[in-house]
């Protein structure tokens, strides 16, 4: 049987296997075993067949065929015989497809000359127009690959070809008639671009703007799993670029488009609006200039009177394309254009505040940035009018909106010119800028209502100052003094004014002064900080705590690199003559707090070069030595635990980025604090240590917490955490000097242990005579170390935890301390902000998996066979785990907590747990509703009934809307089918929510409601 | 389409000249002036949440005053609803001004039966759209308060061409309740609504 004959016959049964015919053919004609004119004679007898089925199959294997058949197999004069073969059967409508594929195969092989090329499109053009009347995609899409793959490789001769004949453009438009298919349809629009961009294509223009345009706007939806990836957003981009492909096409694209722009539905408007900004950018100046008159008028509209506001954000593209690209032409048609746009925005400067005033900023904003030359314009046409209105405006309102445009354009001006520190799209030209001219009158004006303007005129002043804010940012446009007079009234409104409001003036101007302290930090420095420290008294004498808020101030500016330095370097002054002068304790809690926020803002700047500064020298070594001592260089405040507390952060924060080796000239001071006394007499070593020496414990806790773990401590680590151990079990300790003595512990079992050391770390407390693990001797401060030690532990997911927390679970059914112990693990995992990766210690990426998985299922099973009254235990533990848990951790496991999780929620006096409880309830609603499904009665009726005031139950606030807000989701997450046979219910019971006593319970009371009545409605839509 | 529009180019007040609860409240806080800002140097719950003692529930002791619904409360529940006609906030198109909130408290001391009323201010004085603005903020009023708040929404006198006959629309209960029945018009009160924090 002849190869065709075989794959006749597979044909219908496998495509695949008449392809493995067709393949064996190609090899045999490789090998010699075949010749091409004996293959072609054994078809001749099916070309011929009457079936027409037959004739196409046998064109496929031809084709299939010369798609196999590897290079240079052929010689140049086989391929021109089965090249005119194959257009030959061009004639014959049966088998297209293959037709085209064969072809595409034989270029692939060889190229062709132009002749060819001209030739094969002629032919398809005479015989197959148009391509339409081939009902299957299959057939037309080769033909479409073909003419693409002539239009990429043959250009000059197709386009010698459209040269030469008269009426061969508009065949070839017609061809491609009718086509909808997207697949073709994305070749067609590459095919006809080529034509569109590189021919001449005179008065053919209008039909080859109409064989694209006629698919606008693009609609077509892709099926779900379409398996050939085209998008709807695929086709658009490549009728866009037709479209905007030449000028030729303005005087039938502009028209087209904006009476489209007329449409109802919002997505053919954005095509609109895109397609209109992308052609106005390709079509350049000469065309856009007939048009753009035409197109603001209609352009604008869509900012007037906003409908969507991404639309009106596309139209301002538009707008500010055009003017971008009339910048390149010639100063005549960017007037022209700018000229209406002057005259409207003025208009609507008359009436403002409106909508439309506001739209005008926009527009005007969104044109001036494009560049130096349309930036002069509008300032020039628009200013002088601004200004006389200004003069003349009767309301604060309507200046306010007057000055609203100015900033507008002020801001267009700094994005061309630029600020002080990086130069705009226009490069280095500030000279010619325009607003020179204004500057002075801008800046009077400004400075003028910032400063007279009544207190209550928030918004006013808002504007005033962002635009003083704006000029002084400008390059090159003020000078030091004029910017050091802005930053002085800025000052002035910080410190000086009396508070009104919400003080977001205030608030502007400390962030004002922050953003020039970016720009000009000098002028800060000089203006700004002598008034600050003016405002800081040496000692102070009266009662008044003004300080506070000029601290704030100051302390913020920190936050900006350059002037960083100086802002510690004053507070540290202060801080000392405070300190001589004898000043309050309040006051030097605000410097010390103020130094605080300053070094964690610059945090990263001490990070940079931590050895550079000379911060440990002159800041954290006296603050240690005042700290310890006792005569009058220990100011009374630092006998407060607070400040002790604040004192530790500051060191800290200084330390912890030193090397190991300057650490270590410190380390040995970590507890005597240059006192001179033996570490030995002191806590936690020694038990009867004088009392007052038991604060120094909060500023060690954070010094150890600034080590790096290869520093040296200053005793051995097993001594350091037995006497620790031993001196936080004291009664009379304070509780702030108890907590930091167990962070200790933490930090001390993370930091300094190797792994190995670390599975047995706590031997010497289970073991004798310490026993923390026998259950007699359990109480609380037993309890508290064992959470201590185990939190240091479970950081660095230490394989020591597999045997460690079965002893603590096994605590929870303690008649005594169960409950306490079932509170302790909500401080397990809990966020420390000591035991960080900044403070050197050792956290593991998946610890909270690990404890997770050790604890959690433990949890479950042993409720399940834990005494009633025991049972809460479980509970709280679990909420306390699950507290600072990850939801997509409990994710997995959640299904078989929840009831666990609505028990809880039955709990008296456990507010903490219920507040968890419904936390976690939430994240499972938000992430995993199908679990939530089938409990969804029990949900609703527990968040009810703790959402409630109930004088039994006493359910506090903070409950009381977290289960409100957790409730107001439900009717979102969950069907409406599960939901709706609860509505009356939850509505009637809310009501009483509705007048809950506390505002906050009662807002969240309000949306839940409204969701729910919601639900409803939805109902009826079904 | 727009065109349709009886107001196109409403006067806009900016939101820091909103009224807000936080305006008075916060000054008092801090008797000294400042925002607060060194409050949160030490993480709090380091030292409130220490599990062992018992729970110091921070909010049993404010849980006794009793915040009451205030004007300040209900401006909030209806600023935020949207005009029917742009996509902004009748606060910020001062058709509702806390000055014209008044709670009226109960007339005896034996009912419990206290008022709200409140007076709009259309953005022009032929406003067709009055009645459905009225609508809006009576049915918000009626979801929202509690049933022992009666709710009185009405025109504020000379603010409107035909105000008299918008109010007797309002007022009538029945009227109302029919009014709610229509399919389009909850359409758009529920647009309207949907705003609403």
């Amino acid at each position: 049987m002849s190869d065709i004959q075989q794959y006749l016959l597979d044909y219908d049964r496998s495509r695949r296997e008449a392809s493995a015919v067709a393949e064996n053919s190609a090899t045999r004609l490789r090998a010699g075993d075949l010749k091409l004119l004996t293959l072609i004679e054994e078809l001749g007898e099916y070309f011929n067949s009457e079936d027409g089925a037959i004739r196409a199959k046998t064109m496929s294997y031809l084709a299939e065929v010369l798609a196999f058949v590897p290079q240079k197999v052929l010689s140049l004069q086989q391929r021109n015989l089965l090249c005119d073969f194959v257009l030959a059967r061009l004639e014959d409508s049966e088998g297209l497809g293959s037709c085209a594929k064969g072809l595409i195969a034989l270029e692939e092989r060889g190229k062709w000359d132009s002749e060819r090329a001209k030739k094969i499109v002629e032919t398809l053009l005479a015989h197959t127009h148009p391509l339409n009347q081939f009902r299957q995609q299959s057939e037309r899409y080769p033909v479409l690959r073909l003419i693409d793959t002539l239009m990429a490789k043959y250009r000059e001769a197709l386009r010698s070809l459209h040269d030469a004949t008269p009426d061969f453009l508009s065949r070839f438009i017609a061809y491609f008639d009718g086509e909808k298919d997207p697949r073709n349809l994305m070749l067609v629009f590459s095919i006809l671009r080529v034509p569109m961009t590189e021919w001449n294509i005179g008065a053919d223009a209008q039909d080859l703007f109409d064989a694209v345009f006629n698919y606008f706007p693009i609609t077509f939806r892709p099926p779900p799993d379409d398996p050939y990836g085209i998008t709807a957003q695929d086709l658009k981009d490549r009728l866009r670029e037709c479209i905007s492909s030449t000028p030729e096409f303005a005087p039938y694209a502009f028209p087209a488009l904006l009476d489209k722009l007329d449409s109802t539905s919002m997505n053919t408007k954005r095509d609109v609006l895109q397609t209109i900004t992308s052609s106005v950018m390709e079509y350049g100046p000469r065309t856009v200039s007939l048009y753009s008159i035409t197109l603001w008028d209609a352009l604008k509209f869509e900012v007037l009177n906003v409908q969507e506001d991404d639309l009106a954000e596309e139209a301002l593209n538009g707008l500010a394309a055009i003017a971008r690209v009339l910048s390149q032409g010639t100063t005549g048609p960017l007037n022209a254009y700018l000229r209406p746009i002057i005259k409207e925005c003025n208009e609507h400067l008359e009436d403002a505040p409106t909508k439309q005033s506001q739209a005008a900023a926009r527009i005007l904003h969104k044109i001036a940035d494009v560049s130096p030359e349309v930036t002069n314009i509008l300032l020039a046409g628009m200013l002088p009018n601004l200004f006389l209105l200004f003069q003349t405006a009767d309301t604060i309102a309507k200046r306010r909106g007057l000055l609203e445009v100015l900033v507008q354009l002020i801001r267009a001006n700094i994005g061309v010119y630029g600020d002080w520190r990086s130069i705009g799209t226009a490069g280095e030209h500030s000279s010619n800028n325009a607003l020179l001219q204004f500057r002075d009158q801008a800046r009077e004006i400004m400075l003028n209502g910032l400063e007279t303007a009544p207190i209550k005129e928030v918004s006013f002043r808002l504007v005033c100052l962002d635009g003083l804010l704006q000029l002084s940012k400008a390059r090159g446009l003020l000078n030091d003094e004029d910017v050091g007079k802005i930053i002085q009234l800025f000052n002035a409104i910080v410190i000086h004014e009396e508070s009104y409001g919400k003080d977001e003036v205030k608030e502007a101007a400390i962030n004002g002064l922050v953003e020039v302290a970016r720009q000009k930090p000098q002028v800060v420095i000089d203006k700004a900080f002598p008034a600050f420290m003016a405002q800081l008294p040496d000692t102070d004498m009266v009662e008044s705590r003004g300080y506070i808020p000029v601290l704030e101030a100051f302390a913020k500016l920190a936050g900006e690199e350059k002037v960083f330095d100086t802002v510690i370097l004053r507070l540290k002054n202060k801080f000392a003559s405070a300190v001589k002068q004898n000043a309050s304790s309040a006051y030097i809690i605000a410097l010390l707090s103020a130094m605080l926020y300053a070094l964690t803002k610059g945090a990263n700047k001490l990070e940079q070069n931590p050895e550079s500064s000379s911060y440990f020298q002159d800041i954290v070594l006296p603050l240690l030595k005042r700290t310890s001592s006792s005569d009058e260089s220990h100011p009374r405040a630092f006998d407060d635990e607070a400040t002790l507390d604040l004192v530790g952060r500051i060191c800290n924060i200084i330390i912890r980025a030193q090397s190991a080796e300057h650490q270590e000239t410190i380390t040995a001071e970590l507890y005597t604090m240059f006192r001179g006394t033996p570490q030995s007499e002191l806590p936690p070593f020694n038990l009867n240590a004088p009392p007052e020496t038991n604060r120094t414990m909060i500023v060690s806790t954070h010094l150890l917490a600034s080590f790096r773990k290869e520093t040296k401590l200053p005793c051995e680590l097993d001594l350091l955490i037995s006497s620790l151990a031993n001196y936080t079990q004291q009664a009379n300790l304070s509780a702030s000097v108890r907590f930091a003595s167990l962070r200790q512990l933490s930090l001390a079992i993370n930091k300094f242990y190797s792994a190995q050391a670390l599975k047995t770390c706590m031997d010497p407390l289970v073991n004798s005579p310490f026993e923390l693990f026998v259950p007699e001797k359990l109480d609380p401060p037993r309890i508290r170390i064992m959470f201590a030690c185990l939190k240091g532990i479970l950081l660095r997911s230490s394989p020591a935890l597999a045997t460690l927390y079965p002893h603590v679970l096994s605590f929870l059914s303690h008649a005594q301390y169960g409950t306490t112990v079932a509170h302790g693990f909500a401080t397990l995992l809990q966020p420390d902000d000591l035991l960080t990766k900044q403070n050197h210690c050792q956290i593991s990426g998946l610890h909270k998996q690990k404890s997770f998985a050790l604890l959690v299922p433990n949890i479950t099973r042993a409720f399940r066979e834990a005494s009633p009254e025991t049972k809460p235990n479980y509970l709280i533990a679990l909420s306390g785990i699950l507290k600072w848990m990850p939801f997509d951790i409990v994710m997995e496991e959640v299904g078989q907590l929840f009831l666990l999780l609505l028990q809880s929620l039955d709990l008296k006096g456990e507010d903490l747990v219920k507040e968890s409880a419904i936390g976690t309830l939430t994240s499972t609603l938000v992430e995993k509703p199908t679990v939530v499904e089938e409990h969804a009665g029990s949900l609703i009726s527990r968040l009810l009934a703790n959402s409630i005031v109930n004088k039994e139950a006493g359910t506090p606030a903070k409950v009381r809307a977290a289960a409100l807000r957790c409730l107001t989701i439900v009717p979102d997450k969950l069907k409406v089918e599960v939901v709706l046979p609860y509505r009356r219910q939850v509505c009637k019971k809310l009501t009483a929510a509705l007048d809950d006593g506390k505002r906050e319970v009662r807002y969240a009371a309000v949306r839940c409601r409204a969701k729910w009545l919601e639900v409803d409605e939805a109902g009826d839509d079904d | 389409m727009d065109l349709d529009k009886q107001n196109a180019n409403p006067t806009i007040l900016n939101p820091s000249d909103l009224p807000s609860r936080r305006r008075t409240s916060a000054v008092h806080r801090r008797d000294h002036g400042g925002s607060g800002l060194f409050d949160d140097l030490i993480p709090q719950y380091n030292y409130l949440n220490d599990p062992f003692e018992q729970p110091v529930s921070s909010s049993d002791s404010d849980d006794d005053a009793v915040e009451a619904i205030d004007e300040q409360e209900v401006y909030d529940l209806i600023s935020s609803i949207s005009d029917p006609e742009h996509p902004l906030s009748l606060g910020s198109l001062a058709v509702v001004n806390l000055p014209d909130i008044h709670i009226i408290p109960p007339a005896s001391p034996y009912s419990s039966i206290s008022t709200v009323l409140v007076e709009i201010t259309p953005t022009i004085t032929h406003c067709s759209l009055a009645t459905v603005i009225g609508l809006g903020v009576r049915v918000r009023l009626e979801q929202a308060l509690p049933p022992r708040f009666r709710v009185d929404v009405r025109i504020k006198k000379g603010t409107h061409s035909t105000d008299e006959a918008v109010n007797k629309q309002l007022g009538d209960k029945e009227r109302v309740a029919a009014a709610l029945e229509n399919g389009t018009l909850m359409g758009v009160l529920r647009k309207m609504l949907s705003t609403c924090e």
